[in-house]
């Protein structure tokens, strides 16, 4: 619509209201077709829960068992919300093997995730040689605080997750 | 306003009000950063006349990550979640421009397969923005119900990429020679089935918005972009199309395997009474193009090979020293991507060249003259994300 | 396709001073381009656009790029026709780096002026006689040029500590050099 005031004759300017009416009509048609035609597409959150596809990036979760502290995960990472750190196994002391049998050289001492700078973007599950770390389908962490977020893999709460993600009970190989 | 706490001394009407000697003066509005209608972070210094725009500066950075000075620290992985989150509702074509600038130094193969996915996702991603730029646009202009139609079908492209890669919105699926996951033919015989439901969607909201005399008259003659002021300031994608220019680099200089695929550019030619390069062309050629994305779609389903979906890429990338320049047709615009490399496992410089950057510009040049609810829906049509005008 | 060395002969036939010569890239994979001189910018600019031979109606984009002894400015040029489509690249080299300087072609091509507001407040090149030289997507008083190699953070902006401590969760990031403490500890809490 321009702002210079057109001179319309009236039989355009009846014209033009009868094409605003019935293209507007036509319109509602469409909407009051909606009314009983289709089903409800949105979903009741809390009651009904939608089921993530098995590949869904939710909350990472690393399971400590088959870790073998490469630091690969953390390497890959593209903001560096993944602290590792590692001690040598102290010597003669028996190595024990995850479960596809890669020896763990190196003892875990820390594993620490800071979910809320996590971009969820998967670079660290893919190039995990044990596919010890994975995504989970946990969505429902919302936290108080920013520490709240951050998650250490070595603590028994998040090792207690390990059978509802993994399937399996944990071993605790240390 | 002098003496008026004196006692004793009388007080005076100072101001008699002589209409002929009224002068109006403009008026500075400032719109935004957060306002509905500018789509994000966009803040305008508007001054108006009465109703009347009579300057409009656009002003931007709200949303500044500097991604380019990110990236100079990750390494050419690391970088594609970051291409991702510029332009948010067009990630995989965001995505599969960076990496076919990495594919290019590095000359990688990429198979058959995962280019055919590839142009797959590109199209559904193409349909999927297009979408939330149509619903958007009638909301501005204040339809309600066609935004609820439209994500009701972007939902369907949305859990389709989900599956595929996990994510919904900001996917990391195109990797560097190749995709992350194949497609299943349960997945694809779902595309075929959403693109048939699809055409009879776009014959909807052509009766409830595109032939709507309501929205007609809010969008025709509005906020018109000639092919001249487009040439001048850079601008491409639909506000080129809009203005009438057949330019399309999926056409003029096929990537990928766009070369196989039939299919028109479309672009403005005046009918429905609009002007060529006004609100109403761009949009309608966003509502055209949806249609062509599914030809191209319905191709692909017919002739996708199986094989490998990644190509032979080492562990660590390091590209050769040089530089490439790649474009890449986004829905938005053409996706300018320079990339300078010293020959280390890191990006020396990622220049992003982004189409919504060069549109805002426009703005400044398209708002004098207008009214306030006409430069709304100038606003809308050129389809902006922050995101990627920040980046 | 466009030929380079043509296109350079043509600009320094139109342009003198500008000593255009083609920048060929060492690996096939790249793009070549051509390097004029930063004092001749805004002439070989005009003379793109206004030719019949080489018409060039679309700069694309500003890219500048720093190195370590100069900053390289990059200016991509197009023709948006359908029968004669081509771009090519056209370098500078500003070697001055404390006072950068390039005469502005948003006169020539109004693309540029986004663009060189852009690349003023990405990487600190002044552009003469711009029309609106301000920053762009940083705050007016942002201190420094981010896209420089040698950019540090300011420490305060307006009153704000840039990463405070209390946010860069130091106690995980220096685990591993603080481990030999750590574990003294534990050892004589369980020999306790």
């Amino acid at each position: 619509m321009s702002t210079n005031v057109e001179t319309v004759s009236v039989k355009e300017y009846f014209h033009s209201l009868y094409e605003g009416v019935t293209s507007t009509v036509k319109g509602m048609w469409i909407t009051f077709k909606y009314v009983w035609g289709h089903k409800a597409v949105s979903i009741e959150y809390p009651e009904v829960r939608e089921v993530l596809p098995a590949n869904a990036r939710m909350r990472l979760f690393n399971d400590v068992d088959n870790c073998i502290s490469c630091n690969m995960c953390a390497i890959a990472c593209p903001v560096d919300c993944i602290y590792i750190s590692s001690v040598p196994r102290p010597a003669g002391q028996e190595v024990p093997k995850t479960d596809d049998g890669t020896p763990m050289r190196q003892v875990l001492t820390q594993y620490v995730i800071d979910t809320a700078l996590c971009c969820y973007c998967g670079l660290c599950t893919t190039v995990c040689p044990t596919e010890s770390l994975t995504h989970s389908n946990d969505y429902e962490f919302a936290q108080y605080t920013l520490g709240d977020m951050k998650y250490d893999y070595l603590s028994p709460e998040v090792i207690a997750w390990k059978p509802r993600i993994v399937g399996k009970e944990p071993v605790y190989r240390k | 306003m002098q003496g008026w706490d004196v006692p004793g001394e009388k007080i005076e009407p100072t101001r008699t009000v002589e209409t002929e000697k009224l002068k109006t003066e403009l008026l500075t509005l400032n719109m935004g950063p957060q306002h509905p209608a500018t789509h994000g972070v966009l803040r305008v210094e508007i001054k108006t006349d009465s109703e009347v725009v009579a300057h409009a500066i656009p002003h931007i950075g709200y949303l500044h990550r500097c991604m380019e000075k990110h990236s100079e620290n990750l390494d050419y992985r690391g970088v594609i979640p970051f291409v991702d989150r510029m332009d948010y509702l067009g990630a995989m074509n965001q995505e599969l421009g960076y990496v076919l600038a990495v594919e290019k130094m590095l000359g990688t193969q990429v198979p058959r397969r995962a280019e055919f996915i590839r142009v797959l996702v590109s199209e559904l991603q193409r349909i999927a923005s297009h979408l939330m730029a149509f619903g958007t646009y009638a909301l501005d202009l204040g339809a309600f119900s066609p935004f609820l139609y439209a994500f009701d079908e972007r939902e369907k492209i949305l859990r389709l990429f989900e599956e595929l890669s996990g994510a919904r919105l900001l996917y990391n699926y195109i990797w560097v020679g190749g995709v992350w996951n194949d497609i299943t033919a349960d997945q694809l015989a779902r595309v075929a089935e959403f693109c048939d439901n699809f055409e009879e969607e776009l014959k909807k909201y052509d009766v409830l918005v595109s032939q709507n005399k309501i929205f007609m008259e809010r969008t025709r003659h509005v906020g018109i972009m000639d092919a001249d002021m487009c040439y001048r300031y850079g601008a491409t994608g639909p506000v080129l199309r809009g203005a009438g220019v057949k330019w399309d680099l999926r056409k003029v200089k096929p990537y990928s395997i766009y070369n196989e695929f039939e299919f028109d550019v479309p672009v403005a030619d005046g009918d429905r009474g609009a002007t060529i390069g006004d609100c109403y062309s761009r949009y309608i050629v966003r509502m055209k193009e949806m249609s062509e994305s599914v030809r191209i779609i319905r191709q692909v389903l017919t002739k996708i090979e199986s094989g490998p979906i990644m190509g032979k890429v080492s562990k660590v990338i390091k590209l050769p020293k040089g530089e490439v320049f790649v474009r890449t047709e986004c829905p938005r615009g053409e996706l300018g991507i320079h990339l300078v490399s010293d020959g280390e496992a890191k990006p020396y410089r990622l220049k992003v060249k982004s189409p919504c950057f060069t549109h805002v510009s426009m703005l400044g040049e398209v708002a004098p003259g207008q009214l306030i609810a006409d430069f709304v829906a100038t606003i809308g049509s050129i389809d902006i994300v922050l995101g990627e005008v920040d980046r | 396709m466009l030929n380079l060395n043509d296109l350079a002969q043509f600009i320094n036939s139109k342009v003198p001073s500008a000593a255009a010569k083609v920048n060929a890239a060492a690996e096939a994979v790249c793009d070549s381009a051509i390097e004029v001189a930063p004092a001749s910018i805004l002439d070989v600019a005009k003379s793109l656009k206004d030719n019949s031979k080489y018409p060039f109606n679309v700069l694309q984009v500003i890219s500048g790029v720093d190195y370590p002894d100069h900053i390289e400015v990059n200016y991509m040029f197009a023709n948006f026709d359908l029968n004669n489509a081509y771009e090519f690249t056209l370098k500078t080299k500003v070697k001055n780096k404390n006072d950068a300087k390039l005469e502005s072609i948003s006169s020539v091509y109004k693309a540029a002026d986004w663009q060189e507001r852009e690349c003023y407040d990405m990487l600190g090149v002044t552009f003469n006689n711009h029309p609106d030289h301000r920053r762009i997507l940083c705050p007016d008083d942002w201190e420094g040029f981010p896209l420089r190699k040698d950019y540090v953070v300011q420490k305060v902006y307006r009153g704000m500590e840039v990463n405070p401590d209390a946010k860069m969760n130091w106690g995980d990031r220096e685990f591993a050099k603080r481990q030999e403490e750590i574990t003294k500890a534990q050892t004589k809490a369980s020999k306790k």
